[in-house]
């Protein structure tokens, strides 16, 4: 007993925390912080966003006025980045061009979650004959290759955003529906799911706030790889020449006007090709960084 | 303790599985149960891994939809009621966990897991919900400012209490507690266990407690159940059962118990088993025993034997039929270990 005297009770406080209390999200945001390139991807993800809504109102110049005297300008203080065949702001065009893929990468990708998430969701919770019934639709459709949607889509209802986002729409969800899927497969045989289940909570309870949100790290690493495929696929169609028509810009299409001068004018062809790629670097930083950050085991 | 709370009668769960070339198969994992519970009893629930246990609590609270039999909840038939009709009877019949580490949503504070049953349930108002979960952390043992944290912040004792506070916010009269010291070190088990002891004797709540350490069922329960390989094969008063266990498996099972004393587990007789426990794909014929029990005869292998009553004991044995009564004493089955 010399050894070892037992505490005063009153300053017993064994029931204490000491550390900070931190949500989930606080947490994961700090681990996301400590990776320099997801931030840094980030930050141009947002700088290009804010350029593409307010770049084309700031500038002087409309996207589609011509200029014909002063063809294939030089950068100048006037047009910052020189003008294209038809005397057309290069700058502004590139602004604009970012409005399209950006707004079709972000739209295909909360369309192509929400279906995802849902048809996903449903299949991995209900199981059985309907999992089976609905995941050989997706063999089916994933199947195909995808493209032949998209060029199918757009001999129907003509080349413009509307159609792209239907196209990409088509077979895009599947690889999100498929992963949560997989999560809630799991999901559901952890105890609180049984749990919420004896405390009777009705099944859109138990598969929104206890199994969906729980499969939310993975979804929102499967968005942020949804969005540069969008970006990417529209450009590819832009520059095949079955994407945006003219005169609307985006920056595959600025790519395909730029192909016959390439050897004249480089840079006509570089701006948004350089865009394309800084675009789609960054996301798919911001992805790897959001992936580790919300993988508790990556502290 | 005359009221009875719960009643199963014959119940059974069998679950598919398909094997390649075989075709589908069953896994008959609870077959044919018969007991009941009565108010403010604990019923202890024991038995070797695989033979059932976890599945009968959890097809009694209709986590697993029961293949056949009956489920009594104060004389009305849950078995086959609809979720919807089932929503007044999960009130009163509630679980305790397994593992404090898998039973909470890692998403919800701790207000809100605790509140949860209670936002279900449309009890109380906001405000009073609030209160209650403030005075359920004290009755097991939180602290009221614990509320905003999240459960990966606990240690798995204040887990457990975690999940024992959100069960008694619905007021139940019934908690299936699924191993729920087993995931626990053995200096939170008494924390536990002492407070589902001392909630027992407040609120007249009946457990059915689920256990593997046969000392702390024979602490905590007033009944004990045997099983084996889905079946009851013996119920009794805990402490007849645990000094003189009657079925051949209880014995076994109850001769395996470690004894804090070296010089008394010197001395101590242990029955020891032969073979594996059979698969439940594919259980014996006749008792479900025979295949390893010392004192198997002939018909054991072709015909179950019932459950015969005896001094107020429930055992499923053909040693224990009015028949074989005589024979039983020249068998020399002793008690083992009487008066320890």
């Amino acid at each position: 007993m010399e050894w070892f005297d037992p505490i005063d009770p009153s300053r017993k406080n064994s029931e204490f925390i000491a550390v900070e209390s931190k949500s989930f999200l606080k947490e994961a945001w700090g681990r996301f912080c400590k990776n320099p390139m997801a931030v840094l991807g980030l930050v141009v993800i947002v700088i290009l966003g804010l350029l593409s809504i307010f770049g084309p109102m700031l500038s002087p110049y409309a996207y589609d006025a011509q200029d014909t005297a002063n063809q294939y300008a030089g950068f100048s203080m006037e047009h910052l980045l020189g003008t294209d065949k038809f005397g057309r702001d290069v700058f502004t065009r590139l602004c604009y061009g970012g409005r399209i893929s950006l707004s079709i990468g972000f739209g295909a990708a909360i369309i192509n979650t929400i279906t995802g998430v849902v048809i996903g969701g449903l299949c991995g919770y209900i199981g059985g004959k309907f999992d089976n019934f609905v995941m050989r639709i997706v063999d089916i459709i994933y199947a195909m290759p995808s493209m032949i949607y998209v060029i199918l889509i757009m001999m129907v209802f003509g080349s413009n955003v509307r159609s792209i986002l239907i196209g990409i729409c088509i077979p895009g969800w599947i690889g999100m529906a498929r992963q949560v899927r997989g999560q809630l497969i799991a999901l559901k045989e952890q105890e609180f799911s049984m749990a919420a289940l004896v405390l009777g909570a009705s099944d859109a309870r138990i598969l929104f706030k206890h199994l969906i949100v729980n499969a939310i790290g993975p979804i929102i690493v499967q968005v942020t790889f949804l969005v540069p495929n969008a970006i990417f696929t529209e450009a590819f169609l832009s520059f095949i020449g079955i994407g945006i028509s003219a005169p609307m810009a985006s920056w595959g299409s600025m790519a395909q006007d730029a192909r016959q001068i390439l050897t004249m004018y480089p840079s006509q062809l570089l701006l948004p090709t350089v865009c394309i790629c800084i675009t789609i670097f960054s996301l798919n930083f911001l992805g790897e960084g959001i992936g580790d950050a919300f993988n508790p085991k990556k502290k | 303790m005359s009221e009875t709370v719960l009643e199963v009668k014959d119940l059974c769960k069998y679950f598919d599985v398909k094997r390649a070339g075989k075709g589908s198969q069953k896994v008959m994992a609870v077959d044919g149960i018969s007991f009941e519970v009565k108010k403010g009893e604990t019923f202890g629930l024991v038995g070797e891994s695989g033979c059932g246990k976890s599945t009968l609590g959890r097809t009694i609270l209709k986590i697993y939809e029961p293949t056949k039999g009956q489920i009594l909840f104060e004389g009305n038939d849950i078995t086959n009621i609809s979720k919807k009709k089932m929503l007044p009877y999960r009130k009163k019949l509630q679980m305790i966990f397994q593992d404090p580490y898998a039973s909470l949503n890692p998403r919800f504070t701790v207000g809100e897991i605790i509140e949860e049953p209670m936002v279900i349930h449309h009890m109380y108002s906001e405000e009073e919900r609030k209160k209650r979960v403030q005075e359920l952390l004290e009755i097991v043992g939180l602290k009221p400012d614990h509320i905003r944290r999240y459960p990966h912040e606990f240690s798995g004792g204040q887990r457990q209490r975690i999940g024992i506070a959100r069960t008694l916010a619905l007021d139940p009269d019934f908690i299936v507690c699924d191993e729920p010291i087993s995931a626990l070190d053995v200096s939170i088990q008494a924390q536990v266990i002492n407070l589902l002891e001392e909630i027992q004797r407040e609120k007249q709540i009946s457990y059915l407690f689920i256990a593997h350490d046969l000392g702390m069922v024979k602490h905590i329960s007033h009944r004990i159940g045997v099983m084996y390989l889905g079946h009851m094969v013996e119920i009794g008063n805990a402490n007849d059962v645990y000094k003189n266990p009657l079925h051949p498996y209880s014995k076994a099972l109850l001769s395996a118990e470690p004894i804090p004393d070296p010089k008394v587990a010197r001395e101590k007789k242990r029955i020891l088993l032969e073979g594996e426990i059979p698969s439940p794909i594919n259980p014996p014929a006749g008792c479900p025993f025979h295949t390893r029990c010392p004192y198997a005869m002939e018909e054991c292998s072709t015909a179950s034997p019932a459950s015969y009553e005896l001094e107020g004991r429930k055992v499923a044995c053909f040693l224990y039929s009015p028949r074989y009564l005589k024979q039983r004493e020249n068998l020399a089955i002793e008690p083992l270990l009487a008066g320890r």
